[in-house]
């Protein structure tokens, strides 16, 4: 069982469903900025979804992620938590950042102890939970990512991604129920991202909400519930991978590539149009399916 | 920089219970300082090299390079102690400089000795602890002594972020290098400049990453943080306190405070 369900008791029940986290009309300008970072965001993610945000580089992705981690605070807009709006109290921004995890994209600044066990017992213990109960958490999590081999190493002395696998414990040990993975693949190895993709696998398995964003189009068409179009600080389009990548306009309107997949399905449906009836392939292996049933 | 803390983390007494080691460690090394005594500070010199070398599992050949270090300050530091500049020449050398001498005696070189066997010991005693024991378990026992909690908090960031530091550093020297950014010593000095100042931008930003990383996950101005202690064992600290009185008793009955 879940330690905040726990903590909540009955109430949790009920929001089992619905929206996990809102935000309605967020706008945001960083202090000297000439722009708004945020104009005007208006969106809902649904329990256990994985969600996917694409867009260009200061699009408003990151400076989102930190709303809805109450690091920066909108200047117009509310943030509902499970349908309530967040309140900017200690008590309302612990209870937020419980919920709401963030992997940063830089392992090196996220992870500032040079002891690994030390370093993701961190996030618990502010949770304040009793040392006793943090440790055991700790280790469950280090058997359950598999990251016991280097456990015993100091920090600086890990590999990009070991780094990477640790910072995703950092926060997973305090037991979110979304979890936002702020381009986890820059700078993995194709051993490293496979295990990444794995663990937010396994989180989606444990009904954790995730959210992602890449730079990784064929990732987002294939992995993603739901795929957010940011651009210019506001969300351009929401809706399903085939929605998103079918609208070529906004995709090249934000400088965005077409999915290698659905790129290859549309050449192979121009010389049969009999495919078109059957849903676009969302993987190279149901694209491959498709292409051995010609 | 990266050297003795890569050995600390390979000792096979890094499993050790902390407290023991430094408590062994800064004893021995104050029984060292106070008694001044030449055969126990061999012998602190010895058992220090033993401990390391055999039960650490550090080469010989390493641990001597690493005492190679403080030899070249040692031995320049005990030279002034034994060279004088004065009007009367002393007898183991003189030097006429004009008027005066540069001039040493024979009993000089007996403290010189006695000064350098001390301070070898001395600094064997720190070795050993930093060459068996991580800097976060050394850091976790001054926790336990009552270090004030600011000054163990910086502590656990200097030594994370040095790291950092230095590797960003390097980083940058080779980004510069691989654009001649050192082929003349007038290039390299502004380079080098230029580095620093890129660094300091760096560490600037890199600390605000830091910050907003750490709030997200519920700091509030207290590092907490869960640390694992190696158990102690009774026998070993019945040991090391057996050892140390030896030390005390040895250097007391050489001293001619205790007599037979």
């Amino acid at each position: 069982m879940r330690r905040h369900e726990r903590a909540e008791g009955t109430e949790s029940s009920q929001k089992k469903k619905g929206a996990v986290i809102s935000a309605e009309g967020l706008s945001f300008t960083y202090e000297g900025g000439e722009r708004k970072a945020l104009d005007g965001v208006t969106f809902s993610i649904e329990r256990g979804q994985r969600i996917a945000f694409i867009g260009a580089n200061g699009s408003g992705k990151s400076t989102l992620f930190l709303c809805m981690n109450g690091i920066l605070r909108p200047d117009e807009g509310e943030i509902m938590l499970s349908g309530e709006p967040v309140s900017y109290t200690r008590k309302g921004l612990k209870q937020l950042r419980s919920s709401v995890g963030i992997v940063f994209q830089d392992p090196d600044t996220q992870l500032f102890l040079a002891d690994v066990r030390e370093e993701i017992s961190f996030g618990i213990l502010n949770q304040e939970v009793p040392e006793k109960e943090a440790a055991r958490a700790v280790d469950q999590m280090i058997e359950r990512l598999d990251i016991g081999s280097f456990v015993s190493q100091p920090t600086h002395a890990l590999s990009g991604g070991q780094k990477k696998l640790v910072s995703i414990a950092d926060i997973l040990v305090m037991d979110p129920e979304l979890v936002i993975l702020d381009e986890p693949a820059a700078a993995l190895d194709p051993l490293h991202s496979r295990r990444v993709r794995e663990i937010v696998e396994e989180m989606s398995g444990r009904g954790i909400t995730v959210v992602i964003s890449t730079h990784d189009m064929d990732f987002a068409y294939e992995w993603a519930d739901q795929v957010f179009l940011m651009g210019e600080g506001k969300i351009r389009k929401t809706g399903t991978p085939q929605e998103v990548f079918s609208d070529r306009r906004s995709l090249e309107q934000s400088c965005l590539k077409t999915p290698t997949v659905l790129e290859i399905y549309r050449t192979l449906t121009e010389k049969f149009p009999a495919l078109g009836d059957a849903e676009a392939p969302r993987s190279l292996a149901e694209l491959e399916a498709l292409i051995r049933s010609l | 920089m990266g050297t003795i803390d890569r050995y600390a983390y390979r000792s096979a007494l890094r499993n050790v219970n902390a407290q023991e080691k430094f408590w062994f460690a800064i004893l021995t090394m104050i029984i060292c300082v106070a008694g001044r005594s030449v055969l126990v500070s061999g012998a602190v010199f010895l058992l220090n090299g033993y401990l390391t070398v055999a039960k650490g599992g550090l080469s010989l050949k390493k641990y001597g390079k690493l005492l190679t270090i403080p030899l070249v300050f040692l031995v320049l530091g005990t030279l002034t102690v034994w060279v004088n500049l004065g009007d009367t020449p002393m007898d183991a050398f003189a030097l006429p400089l004009g008027n005066l001498y540069l001039t040493g005696s024979v009993d000089g070189i007996r403290q010189m000795a006695k000064l350098f066997c001390i301070v070898m010991a001395s600094v064997s005693c720190l070795y050993f602890l930093s060459l068996n024991t991580p800097m976060t378990d050394i850091i976790f026992v001054l926790e336990k002594i009552h270090i004030p909690r600011l000054v163990i908090e910086l502590m656990m960031l200097i030594y994370r972020f040095a790291f950092i530091l230095f590797s960003t550093a390097s980083s940058i020297m080779t980004a510069q290098q691989a654009r001649l950014g050192n082929r003349n010593l007038a290039v390299s000095v502004r380079s080098f400049g230029k580095m620093g100042a890129g660094l300091f931008v760096k560490a600037l930003k890199k600390s605000d990453a830091l910050y907003i990383s750490m709030e997200s996950r519920l700091y509030e101005g207290r590092l907490r943080v869960l640390h694992k202690v190696c158990p102690a064992k009774k026998g070993r600290i019945a040991a090391v306190g057996v050892l140390e009185l030896a030390l005390i008793l040895c250097t007391a009955l050489e001293k001619g405070y205790l007599k037979l």
